[in-house]
């Protein structure tokens, strides 16, 4: 059911003309309400319909009010604003989200903003506010140069496990360009430092922001350039050598652990493999220890869908194997069947080029994979295009989490085939570590186009690098 | 901000105060507003008009407007006017207010905003409510309950319907024929129930064993949990009916466990009568483990008969969120044959998991026992899962095949027939 609103106020007598026209009476004045704010109608029209309804019906119900101060909202009548609030008040004893959300947001962008303050600290009373709330305020804040405010409720909101929205994060850096104070760098730098450690990628215009706000740091100095990173990882710009990818030792270690009892064992060791199993592979892992190179061997056979799967497993053990590389393959049982697809002389072929472990038909092989690529060393590397993100969906933390990102960033080995399908090729994993960085008197940041689509494994090529003179 | 309360609460005499609103409150009510906007009265009737009057002030212009009659902020007046005497109650009122009640009312609220969600909420939903990890857990639970509520009121709009029908149809009954007799007693219910137990209670000696693997409570939450054991219901309820019954084992089953007191829920007394073996031992325990087959949509065993001399096992449980291969893993651990339904083989899938509700197995597993005809028996399988029987099995297929090479080569004779006919007429009429 839709209506067109009328262009002005209209009487009694007309509305209820409208509605003896509008097939479900019941609900005319909700519809009409919703398609006023829809059009953004001019006020007035919703007032006289809200007038007609008051003297018909003596009240007026509380999700009208809550569309109509929608509207208001829209359209930043504060006035407005502040009258529906006081209705709502004298009516109900206590207002829900909804409502608080509409007058947090429409009295922040207004001049009586601290009056946003007041309501977020009514909210607090019954509910913990939503993160927009948190924005508003802290937009509103910082627009008006209270910076201390702005980061005493951005603290407050993360103290709640609110994830700050990367709109308030720029906010913090726009309207802190030309400011002084060491308290507010800071901050700021936090700001920096919780991108890095979150892996947050910020984009273009947040970029901008960044750069910005670094050349107007009153005596600063810095001077910011956009820049892409070699292979090496070395920054054109500045030739500063960015951090290397490789785990420490100890995150190393805790990260292999993790996977072993989140990831291979998991909540029943049987669902992924079984005991047995997992311990043949162990003491075969043990015996041929160190690989250079794992390859999921299922995943590789599909490279070229016109070649038979033993062909493509082939090729890439070939192209892989030049360098004296120790290869370990993965696969299942049913590779040795001979098939149609798996015939039998060219898998002997490959067995004498690299080392295969054939799990169980059942058994997931992508668990091995990384067993296995941990296991040898730091060194290793690991073939697959698989994302992987059901494995790291079974880590318990967050900070293993990252931690395992950050390893596959520098350890997988991400192939395609080239078009006629003759050649594979093969990307090798990244040198460097891809996220924010400092030196103190260099910041290393990596950012992304606005609309860039990014996998996960995927990192931004594009860096801004700012360095102090 | 001028709050109206400071104001209000000084008057001592809220009694009178109270009754002389609710006077105010109908003449404002019986539109009057605009005469009384425009004297003198308007100040002591509306304490809070020092924000109204701002407004007021600000819409100057629309008055003189063409619409000049028309008082667009006349509905505040009418809000905001006959409702003061609450507010000093309720204000007193908040302060006290436990977490629970705040939820309340908070709910409440939602309603008036039109949110999913339900009229009635006892004292236990509400601490669910409250104890919900999350806002959208909290959204969730109270659409759940939104739901449930209208369904409740539809079945019982329904019922008290067909109440009234059958009220008038008796009526109309003993209207038209008093004298009508019936030689059957009418025992239809207890007479069926009896019989069902019959057949039950021999299956219980001599039936084939269908186990329930009831060890999954901790992979499940409560949702889940009360869902799997209404699914247990029903299944137990149409193996009664059947025309040769499994012998039910609940197996892995714990006294007091949570799937206990929801049977109890829902059988009540019943629940010691039922002919079915509830016990905590395993399966592995009261069978040979070569007759037990572990039926699991994981398994990559697919099933190609149904036989007479196993053991299958369904897993009780209800997995909401995705847990591939739990139930595998359990027959892996206790070295046990698995097998699957061959829903890809008979069935173009569509879409939705391949993992069934127990009853939809109970019905499968039943047909297939009484008939050994896949096809009969995969009808069970939700419709909107799959598009429908096309891969059918290759000796049905040349059946078909034959079907329709005789119906082509009766209809080619036909045909044949035909221009013979013709061709005969045609002759005759030249003669």
């Amino acid at each position: 059911a839709k209506v067109q609103p009328p262009e002005k106020p209209l009487q009694d007598e007309e509305w209820n003309r409208l509605k003896e026209d509008f097939q479900s009476p019941k609900i005319f004045e909700e519809v009409m309400l919703n398609s006023m704010v829809r059009c953004n109608s001019p006020i007035d029209v919703a007032k006289s319909l809200l007038t007609h309804v008051a003297k018909s019906s003596g009240d007026i119900s509380y999700s009208l009010l809550l569309k109509y101060l929608s509207l208001c909202v829209q359209q930043g009548q504060t006035s407005e604003i502040h009258d529906v609030y006081d209705i709502m008040k004298i009516r109900f004893k206590v207002l829900e989200s909804g409502a608080y959300n509409l007058l947090i947001r429409g009295l922040s962008d207004s001049e009586q903003w601290k009056m946003a303050l007041t309501l977020l600290e009514e909210v607090k009373k019954t509910m913990i506010p939503s993160r927009i709330n948190y924005e508003s305020c802290i937009k509103a804040a910082s627009r008006h140069q209270e910076m201390e405010l702005a980061f005493e409720l951005y603290h407050e909101m993360l103290a709640k496990d609110l994830v700050p929205t990367l709109d308030v994060l720029q906010a913090f850096f726009d309207f802190s360009r030309g400011m002084e104070g060491a308290e507010l760098q800071k901050e700021l730098f936090g700001i920096l430092l919780r991108l890095r450690n979150n892996q947050i990628y910020p984009h273009k215009t947040f970029m901008e922001s960044i750069k910005l706000w670094f050349e107007s740091i009153p005596g600063g100095n810095w001077r910011g350039h956009l820049t892409n990173i070699k292979d090496s990882g070395q920054c054109p710009v500045c030739n500063h050598q960015l951090e290397d990818i490789e785990l420490t030792e100890e995150e190393y270690n805790n990260l292999r652990e993790k996977l072993i009892s989140d990831v291979i064992h998991g909540t029943d060791p049987f669902r992924k493999t079984s005991p047995q199993e997992f311990e043949a592979f162990q003491t075969f892992v043990e015996k041929r220890l160190p690989f250079n190179i794992v390859i999921d061997g299922l995943n590789v056979s599909h490279t070229n869908p016109r070649k038979m799967q033993c062909q493509n497993l082939l090729d890439a053990v070939n192209c892989l194997a030049k360098e004296n590389a120790r290869l370990l393959v993965l696969g299942r049982k049913h590779m040795l069947a001979n098939s149609s697809n798996w015939k039998r002389k060219i898998m002997k072929e490959m067995q004498s080029k690299a080392d295969f472990f054939f799990a169980e038909n059942i058994s997931e092989d992508d668990a091995f994979l990384l067993y296995a690529t941990l296991q040898s060393g730091k060194h290793c590397k690991f073939v697959t295009r698989d994302f992987l993100r059901d494995h790291k969906a079974c880590l318990s933390d967050s900070l293993t989490r990252h931690l395992f990102r950050k390893w596959q960033r520098g350890h997988q080995i991400v192939f395609s085939s080239s078009v006629e399908g003759k050649h594979i090729h093969f990307s090798p994993a990244l040198c460097y570590d891809c996220v924010v960085q400092t030196t103190g008197d260099t910041w290393h940041i990596p950012y992304k186009d606005t609309f860039e689509e990014k996998y996960s494994y995927q990192v931004p090529r594009k860096w801004l690098c700012i360095q102090q003179k | 901000m001028p709050t109206s309360t400071s104001q209000i609460s000084e008057h001592s005499t809220r009694l009178s105060m109270q009754s002389a609103n609710m006077l105010l409150k109908k003449i404002v009510r019986s539109s009057v507003i605009p005469f009384a906007a425009q004297h003198g009265m308007k100040k002591d009737l509306f304490p809070l008009s020092r924000t109204l009057s701002l407004s007021l002030g600000l819409k100057q212009d629309n008055s003189c407007s063409p619409e000049g009659k028309l008082d667009l902020d006349a509905w505040k007046k009418v809000m905001k006017s006959g409702f003061q005497e609450e507010v000093s109650e309720t204000v007193s009122e908040h302060k006290e207010l436990s977490t629970l009640a705040a939820a309340r009312e908070i709910i409440d609220m939602w309603r008036l905003a039109g949110r999913s969600v339900p009229e009635n909420i006892s004292e236990e939903q509400l601490k669910t409510f409250v104890e919900c990890p999350s806002k959208s857990a909290q959204k969730k639970y109270l659409k759940f309950l939104h739901l449930k509520e209208l369904y409740r009121k539809n079945d019982k709009r329904k019922m008290d319907e067909k109440r009234e029908r059958r009220l008038e149809a008796k009526e109309h009954d003993r209207k038209a024929d008093e004298t009508k007799k019936n030689s059957f007693i009418c025992l239809w219910t207890s007479g069926m129930d009896r019989a069902y137990s019959w057949r039950v209670a021999q299956s219980m000696i001599f039936g084939q064993p269908l186990v329930f693997d009831m060890s999954y409570e901790k992979d499940m939450s409560f949702r889940e949990t009360t869902n799997t054991v209404r699914q247990l219901v029903f299944s137990e309820a149409c193996n009664r009916r059947s025309v040769d019954p499994f012998h039910i084992h609940f197996c892995n089953f714990k006294d007091d466990s949570l799937y206990h007191k929801e049977f109890i829920k829902h059988y009540r007394e019943a629940w010691s009568k039922l002919l079915v073996t509830v016990t905590d031992q395993c399966y592995t325990e009261l069978f040979p483990k070569d007759k037990l087959v572990y039926l699991t949509a994981d398994s990559p065993k697919v099933m190609k008969t149904f036989d007479h001399d196993k053991i299958y096992i369904v897993g009780s449980m209800v997995d909401k969120s995705i847990k591939t291969g739990v139930s595998l893993a359990r027959a892996k651990r206790l070295g046990l044959e698995t097998a699957a339904l061959p829903l890809e083989k008979y069935l173009l899938w569509n879409t939705g998991a391949k993992n069934l509700t127990l009853d939809q197995m109970m019905h499968i597993l039943l047909t297939l026992k009484d008939t050994g005809d896949w096809r009969k028996a995969l009808e069970f399988v939700p419709k909107r899962k799959f598009h429908g029987f096309v891969s059918k099995p290759v000796h049905e297929l040349k059946k078909t095949l034959n079907i329709i090479n005789t119906i082509k080569i009766g209809k080619r004779q036909e045909e044949l027939q035909k221009q013979f006919m013709k061709n005969y007429s045609k002759k005759l009429r030249q003669k």
